[in-house]
């Protein structure tokens, strides 16, 4: 996915952040890149992400 | 025993020493300011150094010591802190131009439990803005690698791992939510631990990654990583996340050797990737030398930590980011570094669903080490699959897709991010050096709570090894750096 400038500055009106147009290629790059990453991880995990749940970070049992 | 003898001892070394008495507490802070003043302008290491308050400090412990009231063997060493762990009246910058001490008078558990075990904090430790590891231009001057200036130190706790390795304290606390301790010591050449998360309280470290932040030591020995874990481990009721598990005596697990231990090496982290001819050299040595000590290794593929990376920017990068986006970016934009910037407003932005998918990812890949850890005594992999990279190599470039794509995806967060996103206990180990005398490193992992594994594993290798007595001679990889900013 190529996130556009555009995108971005939406995307960033929805937070009330004003992201400088010289950090907004950079900014549409970075998410891009993470978004990319997690669609390939749905297309070969996507079921079993369904089925698990989120991590918690503590340990709740004593057997690992 | 001359300066610089001294400087570079471990720990149990200089404690025997100030025990008998044979070497004071303020001789061995006044040799580490020495050489302070004397190399920092290079290294970078440090943004504050609090000598007098050391000093005063150490003639306090030379006169406790003197009338008998040794506490132990952190009585009278001197350590630093990463500039993102707070120490009361000493100013916690987090290496940003912002505000002068974002501490707000706060003392981090860790440092209290330092300090009361007789341990004297000598600074604050240079590191990434916010510690979030993606500094173009650092405020407080660019950490330095002793071994070679002109390779990278590694990202985040980097003034931490520079200090320790160039003999300028004899430990320092970092923090590690993704590799920000074991990068640093890897490419400085330390031993660098994160504990399982919970083991050590986050009380007073600044760091908002709420599932994920470790604070912990970089040390020159297993030893006196396991020493210093020991004084800062336990349960603390100003951190709710914290263990109440027992903490065990690490030291009593020492053994001379292996046998019975069972090692998974991970191929994804290791063998299966392409390495630099001097990695692979190093790890096959090390294998060698984990078998010669009694124990067995065996590969095991573990193939979904190939999606840590993305599963960490995922969710730690927005835990921190909700906390930034008010105080700090909205308000203080262009007084952030470029990366440090982009890269947390690109994680104000990752939508919730995203996030809470990232974390049930985050569960199968804890699932996955877990499956591998009930098989294994400890998992093994290498600290990265090449030797720490000239320092314009190692600099995120900003501009182009396909970079930012490719460094995700190789390097150090690869053999880091795994254990961090499944809160496993991990370390690095200096296993060698290239044949430009830069140093590399193994890593060991094992089950939550089960540091005592890894330092057993640790310091069997170690004493059958020479590369912890190795140390940067500073004289001839400083040196010539020093004399031309004098000219």
């Amino acid at each position: 996915m190529d996130l556009t400038k555009d995108d971005v500055r939406n995307l960033a009106k929805a937070i009330n952040l004003d992201i400088p147009e010289g950090d907004l290629n950079t900014v549409a790059l970075r998410l891009s890149s993470l978004i990319e990453m997690m669609d390939q991880l749905e297309k070969d995990l996507g079921d079993e992400l369904d089925n698990v749940d989120p991590i918690p970070p503590v340990y709740p049992r004593e057997e690992f | 025993m001359n300066e610089t003898e001294l400087a570079y001892m471990s720990i149990a070394e200089q404690a025997k020493l100030i025990e008998k008495k044979e070497l004071s507490p303020v001789d061995l802070i006044q040799t580490y300011l020495d050489r302070i003043e004397k190399w920092d302008g290079v290294l970078h290491s440090w943004i504050t150094v609090c000598a007098d308050q050391a000093l005063k400090q150490a003639k306090q412990a030379e006169a406790d010591i003197a009338k008998g009231n040794y506490k132990g063997p952190l009585h009278g060493i001197p350590f630093g802190a990463k500039d993102q762990i707070t120490t009361g009246d000493v100013p916690t910058t987090m290496a940003s131009i912002i505000m002068p001490d974002f501490g707000e008078g706060m003392t981090a558990t860790a440092v209290s439990n330092l300090e009361n075990a007789g341990a004297i904090l000598l600074g604050k430790n240079n590191m990434h803005e916010f510690g979030k590891g993606s500094s173009v231009n650092f405020h407080h001057g660019e950490p330095k690698n002793p071994w070679n200036i002109e390779r990278e130190p590694s990202h985040s706790s980097t003034g931490s791992g520079v200090s320790v390795s160039a003999g300028l304290v004899s430990t320092s606390l970092g923090e590690d939510t993704g590799g920000s301790i074991r990068g640093p010591a890897w490419a400085n050449g330390v031993v660098g631990i994160r504990p399982t998360f919970g083991r050590v309280s986050r009380y007073g470290g600044i760091m908002y990654a709420w599932t994920q932040d470790t604070i912990a030591p970089l040390t020159r020995t297993v030893a006196d990583n396991a020493l210093v874990l020991q004084a800062i481990a336990g349960y603390d009721e100003k951190d709710p996340l914290s263990s109440d598990r027992p903490v065990p005596n690490y030291a009593d697990t020492f053994t001379k050797d292996l046998k019975g231990v069972k090692l998974g090496l991970v191929r994804e982290m290791s063998v299966g990737q392409e390495l630099h001819p001097d990695v692979e050299k190093m790890l096959n040595k090390t294998l060698d030398v984990l078998r010669s000590l009694g124990a067995t290794v065996e590969e095991v593929s573990l193939p979904k930590v190939k999606y840590a990376i993305p599963l960490q920017l995922l969710t730690s990068d927005p835990d921190c980011a909700a906390v930034y986006l008010r105080k700090y970016l909205r308000p203080y934009w262009d007084k952030f570094d470029v990366g440090t910037r982009t890269r947390l407003a690109a994680a104000a932005l990752v939508p919730a669903t995203i996030y809470n998918r990232a974390m049930r990812g985050r569960a199968l890949v804890r699932n996955q080490v877990f499956d591998a850890l009930k098989k294994y005594d400890a998992l093994i992999t290498l600290m990265n699959f090449e030797p720490p990279l000239k320092i314009e190599d190692s600099v995120e470039k900003l501009d182009k897709k396909e970079d930012l794509a490719t460094r995700m995806y190789k390097g150090r967060r690869i053999c880091t991010y795994p254990f961090s996103v499944a809160n496993v206990p991990a370390m690095s180990v200096p296993s060698g050096y290239t044949d430009e005398d830069v140093p590399m490193s193994f890593q060991i992992a094992a089950k939550p709570f089960d540091e005592a594994m890894m330092y057993r594993i640790g310091h069997a290798f170690e004493q059958a090894t020479e590369w912890h007595t190795r140390h940067p001679d500073l004289e001839k990889t400083l040196g010539p750096a020093l004399k031309s900013a004098a000219e």
